[in-house]
């Protein structure tokens, strides 16, 4: 999320006031207006840097952990990947060079170094991913801008390991079922070879998809799914155990809403919760059967700010040493301007504009919507967790095996018995009613994707 | 050019854009596809029995004049066989409810239904305008809310009726589940998804026939169809939670019209996933176990009860986040030892005393509510508390008028 609200000078105490000390240690002033309370410039960090931690806490207990033998077993299936030792933990950063995953970055490597410091084991490995939406195919001069910010913090943090990958190498990514979105070019070509030609032929082929897409909320929609994609592809192959994602409660709280708008209810607790997700392979290449079961096939995704606000973590990024705020891409200072078309915005623009209001003067009700939104539970096309058939939907004819089925763009759980019903609500769709005349390859593509997506795709 | 021609019948000229779908149709054919719409809502929710006498809540609005012309074509074209009869409440808003009530007499004439008026000050011995005298303005909806709903029932029940259809539509709906959502009230959000809300076994139930309806449809159908209705909105009007929530909408709706549609989808899916809550909201997939849904008419899920808006006071999100503080300071005092904070300064923490830093347990600890029924002691309505919220309200609003008579 690079979009933010207005830099957040606002909440550095103004100066004139007699100068209070701080609220938790007491002795230094109180310059930082940390949820109320006035803090100074350390207790403001040990706070975010808690939050963090805590989180990490968690998913290194959850590697540890029963869910992970499996994990571990799908790791010592992979070539050349040895199974990792017990004390290696590898995971994964999504680094979108916004504030919030540089803060997490930061965060972590803070984390390492402090376990160092005690003569410790680093407590984990760290595998840094930028995905890049620009400079796809031939655009070599964005590429050199954004390798210059990722090399700059290779520097910074030698510590770890830092990757660039282009959006347009989610073409032929086997976790999405292109031939069921009609995108039969798109998938992978058995030879796998990747010349420079068949780079740019992949940009283009993207470029054309997105043009055809019908809004700005779909073009947004697919891009925060092909970066998702290629991140948990990167894990897989770079043998890590974890996906961390700096979304900040305030970003949890943007996704819970505009997930809703997007008809993605159902999957709101498999997007806001840490844990095990499922991943599918829809190759047509593929030899084996699918098998979606998770726990022989997912990964953890894990969001370890998700109890820090994004203006906590934009503040957070000017106090490091120097700034890593200074060393990020600038943000479109437009993103915050006045709009000119409301009709170009995203759902997802919409949800931060609000949420940048919503934070500033109610911060706990923003912590309150992803909190209440993850007691939700997580289950499969109408049957729960633990198997459980959901109540009202005895004797369907669907087999054990497709209890998992997962969408073949967001990778979520489909959700059978809530598409059953709603086309028993609205009628068989009775949306398009008048609005689309023959078209009839659409039937298939619903079995497949869930609503959310179809509504992406097809609009 | 050639003019385009509706998309339905293909003869006419289409001189409607949908705001639902954007599709082009000409009045005719808009009119049918509206009213056939209710219609498979009507027969897939199986909201009706022959025979059946059903009280339409009126305010002379549009959207409970657009229900009771659709229901009573609909009635007529496809035999339901249900008796209809319109039903007012009186809140007592001069320049508001007086002029509304004019427009809801002439409906009963028009449609042909017995119409019964039921006044606030006859139930509870207060008009809404002494109610505000008394109180403010600041938090008064809570008090309309509360006595409308209960209004609706007793008016009912002095027709001797059993099922009570609201004009709510799919914005309504929507507002409610993105305003549940930012209240973080799960249990309210599977409530306000229901299109049925009570059901036998509570004495009166209540539905929403125009639950997919868009308002932007509901005004061009009252537009085509040259409805008699009444369209000043409340004057009393709060901000908060449904206010944001509206403005959302409406903002998501200009960006993508399905979203109102997709914003119940998925309040509809997520109603199942909330832990204890029953599972289904419409009744046409087999549901053999009658789990009566502990909400009744009681509590609708927090839909707004008047035309307008009809949340809880002005000043509901600033009360909220002080309550969500506290509750923060009070989980974070002193519960559990912060290892944590050893990684920033190497030193070990020192030990908190006000409790600023909240550690609480895994967030999945708070159980969602659940209500079970009962009745009022006071005045013997159907209650989830001992007293039921209205008697509570009155008690207050009662103490009120009596220190000032002093």
């Amino acid at each position: 999320m690079a979009s933010t609200s207005p830099p957040i000078t606002a909440s550095e105490a103004t100066p004139n006031t007699t100068t209070k000390s701080c609220a938790k240690c007491r002795s230094n002033p109180g310059t930082f207006d940390s949820r109320g309370q006035l803090v100074c410039r350390t207790c403001f960090q040990k706070f975010i840097s808690a939050k963090c931690i805590k989180q990490i806490g968690l998913l290194n207990k959850d590697v540890r952990s029963s869910s992970s033998s499996a994990l571990s077993a799908y790791h010592s299936t992979q070539k050349n990947a040895g199974p990792p030792q017990a004390s290696s933990r590898r995971y994964l950063l999504g680094l979108s060079l916004g504030p919030s995953s540089a803060a997490l970055l930061e965060l972590l490597n803070e984390n390492v170094e402090f376990q160092l410091g005690k003569g410790r084991n680093a407590p984990f490995e760290l595998v840094v991913v930028h995905v890049s939406s620009e400079g796809g195919g031939e655009n070599q001069r964005e590429r050199e801008r954004v390798e210059g910010t990722v090399q700059r913090m290779r520097e910074r943090y030698p510590r770890f390991e830092f990757k660039v990958v282009y959006l347009e190498e989610v073409v032929g990514l086997e976790t999405i079922d292109w031939a069921g979105l009609g995108l039969l070019d798109f998938s992978s070509s058995p030879a796998g070879d990747d010349n420079d030609n068949e780079t740019t032929s992949k940009a283009q082929k993207l470029r054309h998809l997105f043009d055809t897409l019908p809004s700005t909320t779909s073009r947004t929609d697919l891009l925060r799914l092909f970066t998702r994609h290629l991140l948990i592809s990167e894990a897989r192959k770079n043998s890590c155990h974890a996906l961390l994602l700096g979304s900040s409660t305030t970003a949890l709280a943007e996704l819970t809403l505009s997930e809703t708008a997007k008809g993605r209810g159902f999957s709101l607790p498999w997007q806001i919760n840490d844990g095990i997700l499922g991943v599918p392979s829809f190759s047509p290449h593929s030899p084996s059967t699918i098998n979606n079961k998770t726990e022989d096939n997912g990964i953890l995704v894990y969001h370890p700010l998700r109890d820090a606000l994004r203006k906590e973590l934009v503040q957070f990024t000017k106090l490091t040493d120097p700034p890593i705020f200074d060393m990020l891409p600038e943000v479109d200072p437009t993103a915050t301007a006045a709009v000119v078309s409301h009709k170009d915005l995203s759902i997802e623009e919409v949800m931060v504009r609000y949420f940048a209001d919503v934070e500033e003067n109610y911060p706990s009700i923003v912590a309150n919507v992803a909190r209440t939104t993850g007691k939700l539970l997580r289950l499969f096309g109408g049957v729960d967790a633990e198997g459980n058939k959901d109540k009202a939907e005895e004797g369907s004819e669907s087999e054990s095996e497709e209890e998992e089925r997962l969408c073949g763009l967001c990778n979520m759980p489909l959700d059978e018995f809530g598409d059953e019903r709603w086309k028993g609500e609205l009628g068989e769709d009775s949306y398009r009613d008048g609005l689309v005349e023959g078209e009839g390859k659409g039937e298939k593509m619903k079995q497949r994707i869930c609503y959310g997506c179809e509504r992406s795709v097809r609009g | 050019m050639a003019p385009t021609l509706c998309a339905v019948c293909k003869t006419e000229r289409a001189n409607i854009k949908r705001p639902k779908n954007h599709a082009r149709v000409c009045k005719g054919c808009f009119i049918t596809l509206f009213e056939e719409e209710v219609h498979h809502t009507i027969i897939s929710s199986k909201l009706f029995y022959p025979g059946e006498r059903v009280a339409i809540g009126a305010s002379g609005g549009k959207d409970s004049t657009v229900l009771a012309s659709v229901l009573k074509t609909l009635n007529e074209r496809y035999n339901y066989g249900v008796e209809l009869v319109l039903l007012s409440i009186d809140e007592g808003i001069k320049g508001y409810r007086d002029d509304s009530l004019e427009t809801v007499k002439r409906n009963a004439v028009q449609y042909d239904m017995p119409l019964k008026i039921v006044g606030y000050d006859e139930l509870y011995g207060w008009t809404m305008d002494q109610v505000v005298e008394t109180i403010g303005k600041k938090g008064n909806c809570t008090y309309c809310g509360v006595f409308r709903r209960q209004a609706l029932d007793r008016g009912a029940k002095m027709l001797d009726i059993k099922h009570v259809v609201t004009g709510h539509n799919a914005d309504d709906v929507a507002e409610t589940i993105l305003m549940n959502l930012l209240r973080g009230d799960m249990g309210r959000l599977a409530r306000s998804t229901n299109i049925v809300t009570g059901d036998d076994s509570s004495d009166v139930k209540r539905s929403k026939p125009l639950k997919y309806a868009y308002e932007k449809e509901i005004v061009m159908y009252a537009h085509h169809k040259k409805l008699d209705y009444f369209s000043t909105e409340c004057i009393y009007s709060p901000e908060a939670f449904r206010g944001s929530a509206r403005a959302l909408i409406k903002q998501l709706e200009r960006i993508r019209p399905s979203a109102i549609l997709d914003i119940l989808r998925s309040g509809e899916d997520m109603a199942r996933l909330v832990p204890g809550e029953s599972a289904s909201s419409c009744g046409c997939k087999g549901n053999k176990s009658k789990t009566p849904t502990t909400a009744a008419a009681e509590d609708d899920g927090g839909i707004g009860g008047c035309g307008s808006t009809g949340a809880a006071g002005g000043n509901e999100m600033a009360a909220m986040e002080k309550q969500l503080r506290e509750n923060e300071a009070a989980e974070g005092q002193g519960l559990e030892v912060d290892v944590s904070k050893l990684s920033l300064t190497g030193k070990p923490a020192e030990t908190e005393t006000d409790g600023s830093v909240p550690l609480k347990p895994k967030a999945n600890s708070k159980p969602v509510t659940r209500q079970t029924l009962g009745n009022c002691k006071r005045c013997g309505y159907m209650s989830s508390q001992e007293i039921c919220q209205a008697c509570t309200l009155l008690e207050g609003l009662n103490k009120n008028r009596a220190q000032i008579q002093i």
